[in-house]
């Protein structure tokens, strides 16, 4: 096993990974912008290096700053997480030719399904289905509007180096191709620094399932199930469950092959992820991509498989064969996660920055908090708005719904607007409950969704509280009422910060 | 040493204030007096009489008979935001003794809608000219903010009457982008 790895990522995933490093005896080193220099993925590190200024172009996507990190302290290996470097096939190689080993796949196999265009290629030819549409990226808008008329609204667009819902648009009739095609390259442009766009047609409410693999560099490839991520908005998951709630073996096991024949037919190493879109009425199911990294969902498959993928990249990375069989795999209970975003579901999802000024997470039975951020942490605008994942577990899918609306109720964040209570009604909704899932959850969920008025003494005790706490912590000690300086008001304000003084020693 | 006549009943009062609360642009009444542990609160003829404890700094418990609320108060940017029971509320406090009246009135003039800027973030793109006629949805600016491409839209039809950023501005929390009438 290794004796020192860096981790080139930041938040919640930093901390998960140092968490396995721990268990591992292995010292982590984490990275850091200027503006994360007090972040919570730092203060647990053994070890921290600066790479940057805030702006993660200049430090976490900064592959010299962060390679020179790694050789300052004399680390063996670099794990990325995910996102920011974790599918740069380019920053694969250079950690390698640095004579580092980075925890990950080849960067051949990276760069084969790191596009889109020849990832379906590769389902193709491992008799994989895939989702009608181009083979190659469009090279017009004109290409576009012929290819979409050819296969019928709706479409979808997407970006060919694309991931996260970035550069992708769905697109219901003609009239709004132009405009979401121009939106689509900007923004992938922007986040991929490649505009390439390919277009598929759109299937109709779709469950997004996807598939855990591994594989090690003795030639092993396994599956550890499926995840059921058909709750998205903006195309990016935010609620995520293993299994799914459709829980057919029979499924899961053609699902599962499936994925493991693409897996090796790019002589994959470590963990990976084939998504699919699932068709709810024939139980179809179309090859979406792959996912050559740890997921931000993995929590829900651990809880079910009690597998540690993070702790099973770290054997692999090392040159260990996997610690299990395919036989070995067995799935208990359900989980299901909660992302936790800085964001305000009231307003379309709109990220909602800031410092967070109380926070109090959920424990007990069958809770996993993975959390980036602590008491006064600032939510940046310069990274990602997921400050944490909430997953739960239970014996039955009901028992994990329970213990996550109890879970939701426990979490307390104060000072930034998160999730939390959006993740608290859909807790509650039929559909939900009834696992009746698809892509398109979220924007029926907003229609039916009915605001309840809380109970009126909610109301009145939350401004009571407000009134106590103004008139403790608030209200200044000089009060200005006209000419006349109240002598009442001198005394009461001296007396209650005497008073404040000796509640609180 | 005590004695009754130096050491009243108000000797104990921490706060007896009238204040206005506003919660969700609904204004509120509220006299709150503590004193010695207790909290009595009225909101006209709903009254609170309950016993208060601050266990962290802005962490309050109380107890209304045996039955227990637990929030946690912060300062917010405008008033303070509380959390309870799972929900966070924006409440600002209007203090009559502090307050001139005359503050805190913005209206909006009728038939004028406002694009302000719900976050802060990078202009990449003006998508309309002033004076151009818009629907209710139409797309007038695109900002950028953690990533992501957010176009804010008109709230209603109209003409844009002016667009007070361009290209490459950077946009702070609030800042109106164009103005629809």
């Amino acid at each position: 096993m290794f004796r020192k790895v860096l981790i080139a990522n930041r938040g919640e995933v930093t901390v998960r990974i140092i968490r396995a490093c721990r268990e591992l005896g292995v010292k982590a080193v984490a990275v850091y912008s200027e503006a994360d220099a007090e972040s919570l993925h730092v203060r647990v590190a053994d070890e921290a290096v600066c790479v940057g200024p805030a702006a993660s172009s200049q430090s976490y996507l900064n592959i010299d700053a962060i390679i020179a990190a790694a050789n300052s302290v004399n680390a063996e290996a670099i794990h990325p997480g995910y996102g920011f470097l974790a599918e740069n096939a380019d920053f694969a190689r250079a950690v390698t030719s640095a004579g580092l080993i980075f925890i990950g796949p080849s960067s051949e196999a990276m760069e084969l399904m790191g596009s889109k265009t020849s990832a379906r290629r590769v389902a193709v030819e491992s008799g994989v289905p895939i989702v009608p549409g181009t083979v190659e990226a469009l090279v017009s808008f004109e290409e576009a509007r012929k290819t979409a008329e050819e296969f019928g609204y709706p479409v979808m667009l997407k970006a060919a180096a694309g991931g996260g819902g970035k550069g992708m648009r769905l697109v219901s009739a003609g009239d709004e191709l132009l405009s979401a095609f121009e939106t689509a390259q900007t923004e992938a442009a922007a986040a991929f620094a490649d505009s390439a766009l390919y277009l598929e047609k759109a299937v109709e409410r779709p469950r997004h399932i996807e598939i855990q693999i591994f594989a090690d560099t003795q030639g092993h490839v396994v599956h550890l199930g499926e995840r059921e991520c058909s709750i998205q908005r903006r195309h990016q998951k935010v609620i995520e469950e293993c299994p799914s709630p459709i829980n057919d073996p029979d499924l899961r096991r053609r699902m599962g092959e499936a994925a493991v024949k693409i897996g090796q037919a790019v002589k994959y190493t470590g963990a990976g992820t084939v998504e699919f879109l699932l068709s709810d009425a024939t139980r179809e199911f179309y090859f979406l991509e792959m996912n050559t990294r740890l997921q931000v969902e993995h929590p829900v498959t651990e809880l079910v498989t009690g597998i540690d993928l993070v702790r099973e990249q770290f054997r692999v990375a090392a040159g260990e064969p996997l610690s299990f069989t395919q036989d070995d795999v067995r799935w208990v209970g359900h989980a299901i996660e909660c992302r936790i975003y800085a964001e305000d579901p009231a307003n379309n999802f709109f990220p909602s920055p800031g410092k967070i000024a109380y926070l109090r997470e959920p424990a007990g039975p069958g809770i996993r908090v993975d959390s980036g951020v602590a008491n006064f942490s600032e939510v940046s605008i310069h990274y990602d708005p997921m400050i944490a994942k909430l997953a739960v577990w239970g014996r039955t899918r009901d028992e994990a719904i329970e213990r996550l609306r109890r879970a939701l109720d426990e979490y307390q964040v104060v000072g930034i607007t998160t999730t939390l209570p959006f993740f608290r009604e859909v807790a509650d909704d039929e559909e939900f409950v009834a696992g009746k899932l698809d892509t398109g959850f979220i924007a029926r969920f907003n229609e039916r969704r009915r605001v309840v008025a809380l109970p009126q003494e909610q109301v009145d005790l939350a401004m009571i509280a407000a009134a106590i706490h103004y008139s403790r912590h608030e209200q200044p000690v000089f009060v200005q009422t006209g000419t006349q300086v109240s002598d009442g008001r001198w005394k009461m304000a001296g007396r209650a910060a005497g008073l404040r003084r000796w509640k609180r020693t | 040493m005590e004695d009754g006549r130096t050491r009243g009943r108000s000797e104990k009062v921490e706060t007896d204030v009238k204040l206005k609360a506003i919660i969700e642009e609904q204004e509120h009444d509220l006299n709150v007096r503590i004193d010695g542990g207790r909290v009595r609160a009225e909101f006209g003829d709903r009254v609170y009489d309950l016993e208060l404890r601050e266990p962290e700094p802005g962490s309050y418990l109380f107890l209304r008979e045996t039955e227990l609320h637990e929030c946690h108060v912060s300062k917010a940017a405008e008033g303070f935001e509380v959390s309870l029971h799972g929900s966070n509320h924006v409440i600002k406090i209007v203090d009559p003794k502090r307050l001139r009246s005359g503050q805190d009135t913005h209206g909006h003039s009728h038939g004028m809608a406002e694009i302000t800027a719900p976050m802060a973030g990078k202009v990449v793109k003006v998508q309309i000219d002033v004076g151009a006629s818009v629907e209710k949805g139409s797309g007038i600016v695109v900002v950028e903010a953690m990533k992501m491409q957010n176009e804010m839209k008109s709230p209603r039809a109209g003409v844009v009457v002016s667009i007070h950023v361009k290209t490459g501005d950077t946009v702070n929390t609030g800042d109106v982008l164009a103005v629809v009438e």
